[in-house]
């Protein structure tokens, strides 16, 4: 339900498999010397390299397309590495200019039957160890280190192959062996992307496309390293967020701290479970605590949910939360009565002129009066995320410096912790009571609801007026 | 009793000179293996672009049987080796080591083949629509052959249609090569992931062709390594024009050397 307003990009990397036959077909389609793509010859130093073609020249494919679509198809093709870039070999995009393209050929095409393997991974770092003499760029290090660690058995045959190879390769003519290293280097740019490379190819926990990104943006500005990989960033902010949960939480936890004032369970002495009723007057210390460390805690917990309404009203800001309380309703509500909700919470809520209006944005205003047509449970799960946004964003911290919570923070009871014998504890058993029955449990919720109704109906200013006349 | 003495003592010396043999005969035919298997993944490599031809498909062929008779002979070697169970502990690590060479090497070569078929499936030489990929590679790979095959030239006599009629010889040898490394597994108990490797990291660049092959004109890839290149082309230049001054240096002696000779006689 959070990835309510986040395009789907799932699809876009499970492609592969409709893509390989279209995708071969059409880049085979490109080799025709009639119809298809004209290739040039790329001057380097002294040797010369057939077989180029200009960024323009993506247009004459798929004549029947349009330029936009072209261009992307174009670049497409490039990120799943079947066409690679001879200059700027890290970004896979085809650019609408004369910089310059090559065929990959069809043995480092991108396929899912033949996942690029971390062993050829290794002797292809360790080619590339000799060929720059040991100077590697730090992400080819890191993989390098990495990968010598975790592949370690198998560690002389890669460096036996990989000077084989090198070898081998030194056998062809200068300009094969150029064509050879750079199809090699541009498989395993695809394969695995240096930071801020957009390769199609990029899949798993550790990628680093957030597929939830709207546009492939910003590859040209991002130009430096960093020191920390993205990976290191994310997972060293994962633990200093768990860090701040188990401090927070730490006394809460009914195995790492004692309940006050004394576990149930053990001196059979049910002070605990009354101090915290959903109706108490006055909470505990420790569950007023609670209320501050997130709007969900506060929320869950209804006593603090009837705290926030108070505060609400004196703000007079209270359509948000019970916008929030009806689609709740709706979630957990029977299908029969899904209708009728919808229709109310669409005159209370979300028409123009409504008496609680909401303000949430013009397009998940849009989307949630569509789906109100056809009602299903979870219709209303973009608009409640993007207020439960809201008021986490803002009253939640408004309420915690209000006066009303601090009120309630100083009245909190904090009970001291009991200290039975064993003889008191029998006692304890032998005078404890039955508890609340749950019909009157239930009686009395049924009585806050109906006058939660009565008082958020809206006012019928006719029937007020005539009451002022008549006590006039 | 002392004849059974000596029986052992003789028998123990035959056994360690074997096995020493065993050890360096092993080692040069994994090596050959080796130098196969790179072989005949640049030849796949190079298949379906514009340096495809029949005589590609042909080398092919030629490096896959090489590397097929290899193999078994490695095989067989190894697991003689690794059954007989009155080695030494040190003798049974090393030859685990040689023999998880091996496997990744077997491994190596199968993928290889499986996508040679899958390729030269795809890229029939004879058919014109089917247009081979203008990756810009044009050259020939004979060399290449040449040196998985260990000749000096290679020699080309298959027909015209190699390119569809290797492909059924191509799937039976791929199941061949999928059912020894099975029976592999099934004989022999070793666990490849307890080898300790003999290289340490960056071992590749202590190995002495990375000095010699550096200084032999550099390529540069792109405008992105023009270090690489001006450093090549400057120790090319610099050993040249050593041999240059070496050479006027020995011109200059002889013919001092013969001015005296004149002058003396």
């Amino acid at each position: 339900s959070k990835e309510a307003g986040k395009k789907d990009n799932s699809t876009r990397y499970s492609l592969l498999a409709s893509l390989s036959c279209s995708s071969t077909n059409t880049v085979v389609e490109m080799q025709n010397p009639s119809s298809g793509v004209k290739g040039a010859e790329q001057k380097l130093n002294v040797t010369t390299i057939p077989h180029v073609i200009a960024g323009e020249t993506h247009t004459p494919i798929r004549v029947k397309v349009i330029k936009q679509e072209a261009q992307a198809f174009a670049t497409m093709l490039v990120a799943y590495g079947y066409i690679y870039p001879l200059q700027n070999h890290k970004k896979l995009v085809m650019c609408n200019d004369a910089s310059l393209y090559r065929f990959q050929t069809p043995y480092f095409w991108p396929t899912q039957k033949w996942v690029a393997e971390d062993t050829d991974y290794a002797i292809y770092l360790a080619k590339r160890n000799i060929r720059k003499k040991g100077m590697l760029e730090p992400y080819e290090q890191a993989h390098y280190n990495h990968l010598h660690e975790w592949l370690n058995h198998k560690w002389d045959f890669i460096v036996m192959q990989a000077t084989e190879q090198y070898k081998v390769a030194r056998e062809r003519k200068k300009p094969d062996r150029v064509v050879f290293d750079c199809q090699e280097r541009a498989y395993w740019i695809v394969n695995r992307p240096p930071r801020y490379t957009h390769s199609a190819m990029d899949y798993g926990p550790d990628r680093l496309i957030d597929p939830s990104a709207d546009q492939v943006k910003g590859q040209y500005r991002h130009t430096h390293t960093h020191t920390h990989t993205h990976t290191e960033w994310r997972r060293l902010r994962i633990l200093l967020e768990m860090v701040k949960y188990i401090t927070n939480y730490k006394n809460h936890d009914p195995f790492l701290a004692p309940c006050l004032p004394s576990n149930p369970w053990q001196t059979e002495s049910d002070a605990y479970w009354n101090l915290n009723t959903r109706r108490v007057d006055v909470p505990t210390k420790m569950r007023v605590e609670r209320w501050s460390f997130s709007l969900f805690e506060l929320l869950s917990d209804l006593r603090g949910r009837d705290d926030f309404k108070i505060f609400l009203k004196k703000e007079f800001s209270g359509e948000n939360l019970a916008f929030w309380e009806a689609a709740e309703e709706m979630k957990w509500g029977t299908a029969s009565s899904m209708s009728t909700k919808a229709e109310a919470i669409f005159k209370t809520f979300l028409a123009p002129g409504a008496p609680r209006w909401i303000n949430i944005d013009g397009r998940t205003m849009g989307l949630t009066v569509k789906g109100l047509d056809h009602p299903h449970r979870y219709v209303l799960d973009a608009a409640q995320t993007h207020v439960f946004m809201l008021m986490k964003k803002d009253t939640f911290f408004r309420y915690l410096k209000s006066p009303v919570y601090k009120d309630i923070q100083k009245k909190a009871l904090n009970p001291e912790p009991h200290n039975f014998s064993d003889s008191q504890v029998e006692q304890n058993a032998r005078n404890r009571g039955m508890g609340i029955h749950p019909i009157i449990l239930w009686q009395q919720e049924e009585e806050e609801r109906a006058k939660a109704a009565i008082a958020s109906a809206p006012v019928d200013v006719k029937a007020v007026m005539s009451k002022i006349d008549r006590k006039k | 009793a002392a004849n059974h003495r000596t029986g052992f003592y003789n028998d123990g010396v035959k056994h360690c000179a074997s096995s020493v043999m065993g050890k360096d005969e092993c080692k040069t035919m994994l090596d050959a293996l080796n130098k196969v298997t790179a072989c005949y993944r640049h030849l796949v490599i190079a298949l379906g672009s514009t340096s495809d031809s029949q005589n590609l498909r042909e080398e092919l062929k030629k490096t896959r049987k090489k590397a097929q008779e290899l193999a078994a002979a490695n095989r067989t070697k190894l697991t003689a080796l690794l059954k007989d169970k009155t080695i030494s502990k040190d003798d049974r690590a090393e030859y685990e080591r040689l023999w998880v060479l091996f496997s990744s090497s077997m491994e190596l070569l199968e993928v290889d083949m499986k996508r040679s078929l899958e390729i030269g499936q795809d890229f029939p030489l004879k058919v014109p629509t089917r247009h081979l990929i203008q990756t810009g590679m044009t050259g020939s790979t004979t060399t290449v052959a040449a040196r998985a095959m260990s000749v000096q030239n290679m020699k080309y006599e298959a027909d015209g249609n190699i390119d569809t009629a290797d492909l059924k010889d191509l799937q039976a040898e791929i199941s061949q090569v999928g059912q020894m490394m099975e029976e592999m597994e099934m004989k022999v108990q070793v666990a490849p992931w307890a080898v300790e490797a003999r290289q340490e990291a960056g071992a590749e660049l202590k190995s002495n062709m990375s000095v010699g092959n550096s200084s032999v004109g550099v390529i540069s890839i792109c405008e992105e390594d023009p270090k690489d290149d001006e450093g090549g082309e400057r120790e090319a230049s610099f050993a040249s024009f050593c041999a240059v001054i070496v050479f006027f240096v020995i011109v200059m002696v002889a013919a001092v050397l013969g001015y005296l000779v004149i002058n003396m006689s």
